[in-house]
Parts: structure tokens; C-alpha cells; sequence
């Protein structure tokens, strides 16, 4: 008998602390920090562009003045190695970190990897780069949004300037999943720009010397070469194609590179022609993008790459969605989301509802013909829609895109 | 075609030198100290990067410094470090020497930063040979010469110097070349040292023609380690023979089929394997039996 009402007391003092615990974590989750995570990469070939990113997102909270909703921001950086650990660490930040939303996520591979853990764990994830098609096609998810625009998209605005140049295409390109995009889109459009196939390389990742690829357009001679190598990759053929006296001889146009591509190689070695989401220096910006640039550079000392806008974009819908949300509740965060509109330019951009891509023109630059500063190696030569209609067109219908959202 | 055959072969030329200059320092250091380095590669970056700040620093002649430098670094690891290992399971080498890998590579982008490093060969380079169906750079027939030079200077100084004849005796019989009063462990920094001072001396010559970025060496270090396996390890001649057969290998795999150009040295080295397990020049090791 008392051994009953001895327990009946214990599991009375087990509810009242268990309540009292619950209700004061729930007060902290109202009143605390507001904690977001960054998954980006700190070491690798991707360090590089990791760091660009973090210092965009990280500015975009700087910006807001560390805080959301009154309440102070706690940013939490995490790596983004390899798929399997990216996928881990998006893990991390939501179980042990108890993130209201991630912001990263720069290579396809992880990040369709990441996506499956916030759409299992309810988390809202924005991603910042990775231009794979599926990630707002038929992998989609209500709970994933991307900034970065798909490899047909970007295509289809290189390849009429393209055709301009020289009717005759040679593609190299990268021999995985993104190189394949860009080949296959690529082919899909020549004959809808008149030009012909010079030739074709497909090129093992990691490949350090492209003197026997050089060698082999040279012989070909093509009008353009149509690139899709990505980092140091990408760098290493420029490096190499400027000594073999490619660099005035066969341009090279290309999609999703970044501006360290080019500061890595120098002026000497840079040429071509090529399509960016973002240039610090196209008189088009934004007054909020010019004083992301003005702060950018007030403290690092250099202009911010299209990996900063990425990453400062992100993190800005982001805390503007939370805001209008008034709330840190995933649900409410994803619906702000999808009705956030950034109307500051002259074409309005936001999340499609549909399949969470966001609709923006991207540039077309041309590097200059004789760079002098160290960081301006473009000429901005225009943007790859001139209307919020063309550009909508541009990203394609539901149909072509084959998204299939499930309800919040 | 027989044009762009003569051009590929010779462009595989080149790139195989620079693989024997890589593997010839890994093989040493195998040969005469029984530690497989996977710092190799880091000390390759480290040559790049060291000969980027000498030269923005002091110009051009002072790159000829950034091997002997690199040479001290990888003494004093030696030193510090590597001594620990010998007679150990190679097991822990391996473990060892990766995270000296992964150590360097943090310390090159502490210091240097994350970015790459713009670096492009020198004016008196630019420019293209071209003689007949040959086309090369001026660069990479510099890079030529000079690996070429460096590998015979070794080949020397292994073969005819009485300092040579000490590395090779303490490579077979180390109680032995002691008992003769000859200080091993000296020997054995330097050794060490020597293969440092040429992975960096490869770093240096690539760095015009490669990127130059903290991670820099995976895409050097892979070849050099498939180049050894084929030549044998700890064989000099085995390493030359190798890392010129993987170059022409690669240039032509490109040429014919580019997207099986990575996997083409690995499936050498599978065949080679097969048929030699010891690779080509592979000799029969008492201390590795």
C-alpha cells in the first residue's frame, strides 16, 4: 500500500518536472536566440567558395543587426565535405543545434542529400547554390527552396549570345552528373540557334592537365568552346589554355562559375564569355545589393564573388520570411517563404510557389580586354531576361519542371 | 592524325616527368626509410605556394630557393615526427603521414588563405615550339629540361657518391651501415628531407601550369602513388619507366576516349599488377618480406 502511494508520488513529482521543464523550454524557444544554420564547406577544393558564402550569409545578419523578430541570431557553420556528412550535419544542426532553418548547400550531391532531412524533420532549408534540375523537379520538397538557377535555364541564355560568336560548338565538359546536364541541354539547343558540333570531351573530375584536350580543340577547330568544368577544374583549363595561346585564338563561354575562378588564374590567363547569377560591378545592382558590395568591402578590403550575393540572399529571404511570418515556426516560415518578393530591381524575384525555385535573370559577362583592377575582370554585356514574363518562360512550365509538392 | 599522335605523345611526355619527379620522392623515401608518405602531396603545395611568395617577394631567381626550404621543413618533421615511425607497423605510418597531410594543408590555408594563388610561367617561357606535326609550349620543354636534368643529378648522386653508396647500404642493412660507424639517423633526415626537396621541386614546376590552391596536390599525389606501384617500389628506374608510360597512356586515352582517361593509369596498373605484383621493376625486399 505504501509502496503505491510512494510511487503515485513519484510519478506525480515526474509530471510536475517534466512539465515545468517542457513549459520553460517552450519559453526559451519564444524569447531566446534564434538559432540558424549554415552548412558550407571549410576545407577541400570548396573551402574557397565555402568561406564566399558564409561571409555573404553571415553579412546578411549583420545587416539585420544580429536579430530576428527582436531576438538575437545565433549562427551555427557546419561543413559540407562530401554528400554522406553534409547529410549528417544538416542532421546535427536540427537535433543537436535545434536550428529553425539552414541556409546552404553548394554542390548538388550533398544537397539533395540535406533536402531528404528537412523535408523528414520539417526544417526549412534554403539552398544556396547546386544547379541539378531534380532538386526542384522531381525531387522536390515543400520545406527545400533554391537560389540558384537550374542548367537548362542558364543554357538557354549562353547559347543564343553563343551562336553569335561561331556557329561551330565544341563542348567540354565535366564527366558527372552537372557536365552531363550541360552537355545534354547544350545539344538540346543547338539546332534552335543554327550552330553545329565541333566535338565533345567529357573530362574525369579532379583532371589537373588539359594539354591533351587543348591539343585535340586546336585540331577540331571550333568557333567556341561551350564549357562545363567547375572549380579548380575550370581554373586549371584556363591556366593551361592561355599558355598553349588559346586565350585570343577560340573563346570559351560557360555556366555557374564563380568570380575566384577567375581571381585564382589571374588576368593574364582569364578569357571568355559566361553566365553568373550575380557581378559586384553590373550597374544593374540593386541599392541593397550596392550596400552589401560598400560593406562587403569595408570589411574584407575586396569586393564580394556571386558565391557572397548567394549566400547573402539566402540568408536575407530568410530572415525576411521570419519576420513576416512574426514567428519561428517551420510551417509559417515555409508559407512567407513562398509568398516573399523581393521587388527592389527593376524585375521582381521570388520563390515560385510551385516548386520553390527562385525566378531571376542571371548576367552575362565577358571578361574585359584589358583588366586592370585586380578584382573588375568583367564587362557585364546583359542580363539573360529583359522582363519578369521572359524570365518566368525561361524557368519553365509545371509540367517541364515535374514537380509534385505535398501539402504543408 | 599521325600529327596530333607525335603532339599527344610528346605532351604525355612532359606530363610523365613531372609523375617521375612526384613518385621518384615518394619511392625514396619508401626505399630507404620504409615509410609510405601520404604527406607527399601536401609537401608538393607547399613547394607551389613557398615558390609564389618567393617570387612575389624577390622575383624569379629566388624560386630556386623554395625546394632547399621545403628540404628544412621536412627535416625538422623528421625530426619531430617521421623518426618515430621507423620499424613500426606500416599501418601507422599511413595514419600518421595523413594527418600531416591534412595538418599542412590547414597551415598552407592559414596562412595563404582558402583562394588560389594567380601564378603564370615566366615571359622569357611564353610562347609555342612547333617543329613539324610537334606542338609544345616553351614552358613544358623547359619543364622537360629541367626534371630531366634534376632526375640524372639524382641518378648520380645515388650511383656514384659516396653518400649515395650510405643511403643505399642503410635502405638493405641499417644495424650493418651502423656497426661501421656511419650516423644513421643523420643519414635518415636527410633522406627524408631529399624527398621533400623533390616534391617540392615538382610543386615549383607545376605551379605555372597547374592552380595553385591549398588542395592542389590530390590531383598530383593519386598519379605519383600509381606510378610507384607500377614501377615497384623503391625503384628509381621503376618509377621513371612508369611515370612516362602513365603520362603517353593518358595523353592517348584522352585523344581517343577523354572520359576514360582517369581511370586508363589504373587500369595499367591493374595489368601490370597482375602479371608483376612486385610492379616492374620491383625487387625482393628482406626487410618488407
Amino acid at each position: 500500500m505504501r509502496t503505491l502511494r510512494e510511487m503515485r508520488r513519484l510519478v506525480h513529482a515526474a509530471v510536475t518536472t517534466a512539465l515545468a521543464l517542457a513549459g520553460g523550454s517552450a519559453l526559451a524557444q519564444e524569447t531566446g536566440p534564434v538559432r540558424i544554420g549554415m552548412i558550407y564547406a571549410k576545407q577541400g577544393p570548396g573551402a574557397s567558395i565555402g568561406e564566399y558564402l558564409q561571409r555573404g550569409s553571415t553579412l546578411a545578419v549583420e545587416q539585420a543587426g544580429r536579430k530576428v523578430l527582436g531576438r538575437p541570431i545565433e549562427l551555427v557553420w557546419l561543413d559540407e565535405p562530401n554528400p554522406q556528412v553534409s547529410q549528417q550535419n544538416m542532421q546535427r544542426l536540427i537535433d543537436e543545434n535545434k536550428v529553425v532553418a539552414v541556409v546552404g548547400g553548394n554542390y548538388s550531391s550533398s544537397a539533395l542529400a540535406m533536402m531528404s532531412v528537412a523535408n523528414r524533420e520539417k526544417i526549412p532549408l534554403i539552398l544556396t547554390g547546386a544547379a541539378a534540375s531534380e532538386i526542384t523537379g522531381k525531387n522536390c520538397n515543400r520545406y527545400t527552396f533554391r537560389t540558384q538557377a537550374t542548367v537548362p535555364v542558364q543554357m538557354r541564355g549562353l547559347m543564343p549570345f553563343v551562336s553569335q560568336i561561331g556557329k561551330k560548338i565544341y563542348f567540354l565538359t565535366a564527366s558527372y552528373a552537372f557536365g552531363q546536364d550541360i552537355l545534354r541541354s547544350g545539344r538540346g539547343l543547338l539546332k534552335e540557334v543554327g550552330a553545329t558540333e565541333a566535338g565533345v570531351d567529357e573530362v574525369p573530375v579532379n583532371t589537373a592537365d588539359y594539354s591533351s584536350y587543348i591539343l585535340k580543340i586546336r585540331q577540331a577547330r571550333p568557333d567556341i568552346v561551350v564549357g562545363g568544368l567547375v572549380g579548380g577544374d575550370f581554373s586549371n583549363y584556363l591556366k593551361q589554355a592561355n599558355e598553349m595561346g588559346m586565350k585570343d585564338r577560340i573563346p570559351y563561354a560557360a555556366i555557374a562559375v564563380t568570380d575566384t575562378d577567375f581571381w585564382d588564374v589571374g588576368p593574364q590567363a582569364s578569357a571568355g564569355i559566361y553566365v553568373k547569377p550575380w557581378y559586384y560591378n553590373d550597374p544593374s545592382n540593386t541599392a541593397a545589393e550596392k550596400r552589401m558590395t560598400a560593406d562587403f568591402e569595408k570589411k574584407y578590403g575586396q569586393p564580394p564573388s556571386d558565391k557572397t550575393w548567394s549566400g547573402w540572399i539566402g540568408m536575407r529571404a530568410l530572415l525576411e520570411a521570419i519576420e513576416a511570418a512574426k514567428s519561428t515556426d517551420p510551417k509559417a516560415i515555409v508559407t512567407a517563404l513562398e509568398q516573399w518578393k523581393n521587388t527592389d530591381g527593376e524585375i521582381p524575384f521570388f520563390f515560385r510557389d510551385w516548386d520553390h525555385q527562385l525566378v531571376r535573370p542571371a548576367v552575362i559577362v565577358r571578361v574585359k580586354k584589358a583588366i586592370t583592377d585586380k578584382w573588375d575582370f568583367f564587362d557585364v554585356v546583359r542580363k539573360t531576361s529583359d522582363s519578369e514574363a521572359d524570365t518566368l518562360k525561361a524557368f519553365g512550365g509545371r509540367d517541364e519542371i515535374g514537380c509534385q509538392m505535398a501539402p504543408l | 592524325m599521325l600529327d596530333i599522335l607525335v603532339s599527344q605523345v610528346a605532351n604525355g611526355l612532359v606530363l610523365g616527368v613531372i609523375y617521375v619527379l612526384i613518385a621518384v620522392g615518394l619511392s625514396i623515401t619508401f626505399g630507404l626509410l620504409g615509410v609510405i608518405n601520404f604527406a607527399h602531396g601536401a609537401f608538393f603545395a607547399l613547394g607551389a605556394y613557398t615558390a609564389w611568395q618567393l617570387h612575389q617577394l624577390f622575383g624569379w631567381p629566388a624560386v630556386v630557393l623554395a625546394p632547399p626550404l621545403v628540404a628544412l621543413v621536412g627535416m625538422a618533421v623528421e625530426v619531430t615526427i617521421i623518426r618515430r615511425l621507423y620499424g613500426k607497423e606500416p599501418l601507422l605510418s599511413l595514419i600518421v603521414t595523413f594527418a600531416l597531410a591534412l595538418l599542412i594543408e590547414a597551415l598552407i590555408r592559414f596562412a595563404w588563405g582558402a583562394d588560389g594563388k594567380p601564378f603564370n610561367p615566366p615571359a622569357a617561357f611564353a610562347g609555342i615550339v612547333e617543329a613539324g606535326p610537334l606542338l609544345i609550349t616553351t614552358y613544358r620543354v623547359a619543364v622537360l629540361v629541367a626534371t630531366t636534368a634534376t632526375l640524372v643529378g639524382l641518378w648520380a648522386f645515388l650511383a656514384f657518391t659516396p653518400y649515395g653508396r650510405i643511403l643505399r647500404a642503410g635502405s638493405r642493412d641499417p644495424e650493418m651501415v651502423e656497426l661501421l660507424g656511419i650516423n644513421l639517423p643523420r643519414v635518415l633526415t636527410a633522406v627524408f628531407g631529399l624527398g621533400c626537396g623533390l616534391a617540392a621541386i615538382a610543386g615549383v614546376l607545376a605551379a605555372p601550369l597547374w592552380t595553385v590552391s591549398p588542395s592542389m596536390a590530390a590531383n598530383a599525389v593519386m598519379p605519383a602513388f600509381v606510378v610507384v606501384a607500377i614501377g615497384g617500389l623503391g625503384s628509381f628506374r621503376g618509377a621513371v619507366v612508369a611515370g612516362l608510360a602513365v603520362g603517353i597512356v593518358m595523353s592517348l586515352t584522352i585523344q581517343f576516349k577523354a572520359e576514360a582517361a582517369a581511370a586508363s593509369m589504373y587500369v595499367l596498373m591493374f595489368a601490370v599488377m597482375l602479371l608483376r605484383p612486385r610492379g616492374l621493376f620491383g625487387e625482393r625486399w628482406e626487410r618488407f618480406e
